[in-house]
């Protein structure tokens, strides 16, 4: 893979990091326990090939100085993520998440709730150091969505018809809104021209929402084993992702269901069902299609490189991953 | 907790037997003559050093109160969000409730005392030249950066008590196929998370809003101090957080203040358990202290001060940070005896002292290795307010508060710094 080594360096300079800032060894265990390396790391390595990639469009074989902020985001868009993941894991009990258990299962819930505050805090630490306002405006309007797409998540008062645009809404927020901020944060602080810079934003909008299109048609399809995380978790949390409102468009006795979030007994296998019954899973992967063909469509806007490529070849493993 | 009568009859007794004090009487000499000097001050001497009187007083000073935060808290959909939640955890055992009606009716740990300060010092520190008028908030003397920067510091403490106002359920470990008295529990937590995330969210926002990128390295180490301190030592399963084992004790000739760090890394733990006023320091300083000194350098910074008068800035709000956190330790034992239910913290200053006064009463605190609830808080009460501790802990409150009153007197005299004088001796009295 074009950045393997890379990629190995980048978790084991956040872990350097993590251990830097305290000498409280719970508080690094915790902290670094998702640094593993045996996450997907397409955060960092999406930030890493939009950055090879647009410092080649701008300035061709000659490598500017801002190599090493755009690492830096990289590094900042991961630890972001593992601290949402880390609050994540306590806010829904998990058992386990990339093939090991959670932190909720090993640790003191309250010091991991601390943990994650802790990862944060050293990545807003390291952003500061860039010293550049408007990447940091950025980023910080990433932790916003969140917490605000973990609240949306919380209720489905939406009407029927609202129902789309609240997943939508939903899903930028938790899900894309980290890696177009950390694509648009790379441009920028290479000093990408305004257009640029938005199209490393929608490329990285498009990825991540296809992303979570595909992550949530797996959790009907997946085995546990290959996910390394519970199928139909998402069913059992209440929740109506997009396969459940395709189904429910042919079957609507799916409505109630998704009103009680699936809380009554036989709810959850009755709606596994119906979305295979239906053509929700299809219409969910058509749905993911158009926009990682969109996503391609911005990559190809960039000079041809190595890594322009890259953000081109990795839309086909958004697509098509099994796990 | 504590009957609000009781304490307050207790705080007027105290309030008598204290004045005797020479130094607080030379203090409130000083306090007054400075007062009188200035008719125009909004502050007028304050005979008694009432907490909520010197507080108010303070408030008008710098314009509108630092509440007006909680008004816009109140319009915001998400926290709206969060009340309608919450009411759903009436009835229940979730501490978060708790959490939430300390935050509302407490008058002494309340949120606004803390962005109050910030207020303060830098109204009493004024702002460098340089800086454009526009900035400023004429009618409060403040820049209307530091204002959004005492709401920061406002939000960034209160995140914190309400991600420690969790339950831990780790012990649970049927995930995923919840009992419906656990489902309460999960929801409570769940809130809990939430909400705190929201607040911390939101202050980054804001502070990455005031573009000045020394400032938010400074703040979001204070941020990362707060978590640490919920590691800092031994604790019980819902990590609460107990004294260590006297015999830890080391005893230094050189003995070494051990309270400027700029990050833990660097200090050799082994030198802080066990050693009462050293492990106090330390885990009061990480918990409260580098906020609120962080808070006042920042607010320095922001008026374009120089790193001499920042540096005075992080002294003077740490130590009042440990002045009112000795406060507040003694506050349980002004009761002659603890009622029944309530509990007190373990490793405030009478306790820690009182360990190393006798280590045999660390025997009863090993009862609540598991959890607090096995210790017999009556019993600790009785046996810490008949010794020594509680004279050396007001010593403790006294002496971080003289060091805060010293900073202050680096500042100009204005209405400003005669406020936070007379918090500072209403500290002494609460």
């Amino acid at each position: 893979m074009l950045l393997e080594d890379e990629l190995k360096y980048i978790f084991e300079d956040i872990r350097q990091e993590l251990h830097e800032g305290t000498n409280q060894k719970e508080l690094i265990q915790i902290a670094e326990y998702y640094f593993g390396g045996n996450g997907k790391a397409l955060r960092p390595m999406v930030t890493l090939l939009m950055g090879k990639a647009i410092n080649y469009h701008i300035h061709r074989e000659n490598s500017p100085r801002t190599v090493d902020a755009q690492r830096k985001i990289a590094m900042i868009a991961e630890m972001i993520h593992s601290a949402s993941l880390i609050h994540d894991d306590v806010i829904d009990q998990s058992f386990s998440r990339r093939g090991k258990p959670s932190v909720n299962v090993l640790w003191n819930h309250k010091k991991v709730t601390q943990a994650g505050d802790y990862v944060l805090a050293i990545a807003s630490i390291m952003l500061s150091r860039l010293k550049h306002d408007e990447v940091t405006l950025m980023l910080s309007a990433v932790l916003n969505d969140l917490v605000q797409g973990e609240f949306m998540q919380l209720g489905a008062k939406e009407t029927e018809n609202e129902r789309f645009s609240h997943y939508f809404t939903k899903t930028f927020r938790k899900t894309a809104s980290l890696i177009a901020n950390a694509c648009k944060g790379s441009a920028t602080i290479a000093g990408a021209d305004p257009q640029i810079v938005e199209t490393a934003f929608q490329y990285g909008k498009n990825l991540g929402l296809a992303f979570q299109f595909v992550d949530d048609l797996l959790d009907f399809v997946s085995s546990s084993e290959t996910m390394g995380k519970p199928t139909a978790a998402d069913l059992k949390l209440g929740l109506a992702t997009a396969p459940v409102l395709f189904a429910c468009e042919k079957y609507p006795e799916l409505n109630p269901m998704i009103m009680r979030r699936f809380k009554e007994p036989g709810d959850v296998e009755k709606a596994f069902e119906l979305v295979h019954k239906s053509q929700g899973l299809e219409q969910t992967r058509f749905l993911a299609r158009k926009h990682c063909l969109e996503a391609i469509k911005l990559a190809n806007k960039l000079a041809e490189s190595p890594y322009q490529k890259g953000l081109v070849d990795i839309m086909d493993l958004v697509l098509n991953r099994m796990k | 907790m504590l009957n609000r009568f009781t304490t307050a009859s207790l705080v007027r007794k105290i309030v008598y037997s204290t004045s005797k004090d020479l130094n607080l009487i030379n203090l409130s000499k000083h306090i007054s003559s400075t007062s009188l000097s200035n008719v125009q001050n909004a502050t007028k001497p304050i005979r008694k050093h009432n907490w909520n009187q010197a507080v108010s007083e303070a408030e008008k000073i710098v314009g509108y109160p630092t509440s007006f935060l909680s008004l816009r808290w109140l319009l915001s959909d998400e926290i709206a969000n969060v009340a309608l939640h919450l009411r759903k955890l009436v009835g229940s055992n979730h501490p978060l409730l708790k959490t939430a009606k300390n935050l509302i009716y407490d008058g002494r740990s309340n949120m606004q005392a803390w962005g109050l300060i910030v207020l303060l010092i830098s109204k009493a520190a004024g702002h460098a030249p340089h800086i454009p008028d526009l900035e400023e908030d004429k009618s409060a003397g403040v820049l209307h950066s530091q204002r959004a920067l005492a709401e920061v510091t406002e939000m960034i403490r209160t995140s914190t008590l309400v991600h420690q106002g969790m339950v831990n359920l780790q012990t649970l470990n049927h995930s995923g196929n919840e009992l419906a008295a656990d489902s309460e529990m999960i929801f409570g937590n769940k809130i809990a998370l939430l909400g705190g995330d929201y607040l911390l969210g939101n202050a980054c926002l804001q502070l990455a809003g005031l573009r000045n990128q020394d400032l938010i390295g400074l703040i979001s180490s204070a941020v990362r101090d707060l978590a640490e301190s919920n590691f800092v030592g031994d604790r019980d399963d819902e990590n609460i957080a107990l004294p260590s084992d006297p015999a830890l004790k080391i005893n230094l000739t050189d003995d070494k203040p051990l309270d400027d760090f700029d990050n833990t890394r660097d200090i050799d733990m082994s030198l802080i358990f066990g050693h009462p006023e050293r492990e106090w320091n330390f885990r009061h300083t990480l918990s409260s202290g580098t906020l609120l000194g962080k808070s006042c350098q920042g607010t320095l910074k922001l008026a374009g001060q120089s790193e001499a008068l920042q540096k005075h800035g992080y002294t003077f709000g740490k130590h009042l940070a440990l002045a009112y956190q000795a406060s507040m330790d003694l506050e349980p034992f002004k009761l002659q005896e603890l009622p029944l239910t309530a509990t007190f913290s373990l490793i405030s200053a009478p306790v820690l002292f009182h360990i190393d006064h006798d280590p045999s009463l660390y025997e009863e605190i090993r009862c609540g290795k598991k959890s607090v609830t096995n210790i017999d808080f009556r019993k600790i009460h009785k046996i810490v307010t008949d010794g020594p501790g509680i004279d050396e802990t007001k010593e403790l409150q006294r002496k971080h508060g003289q060091i805060a009153m010293d900073v202050l007197n680096e500042f100009p005299d204005c209405d400003a710094r005669t406020a936070l004088q007379n918090i500072i001796l209403a500290m002494q009295c609460l």
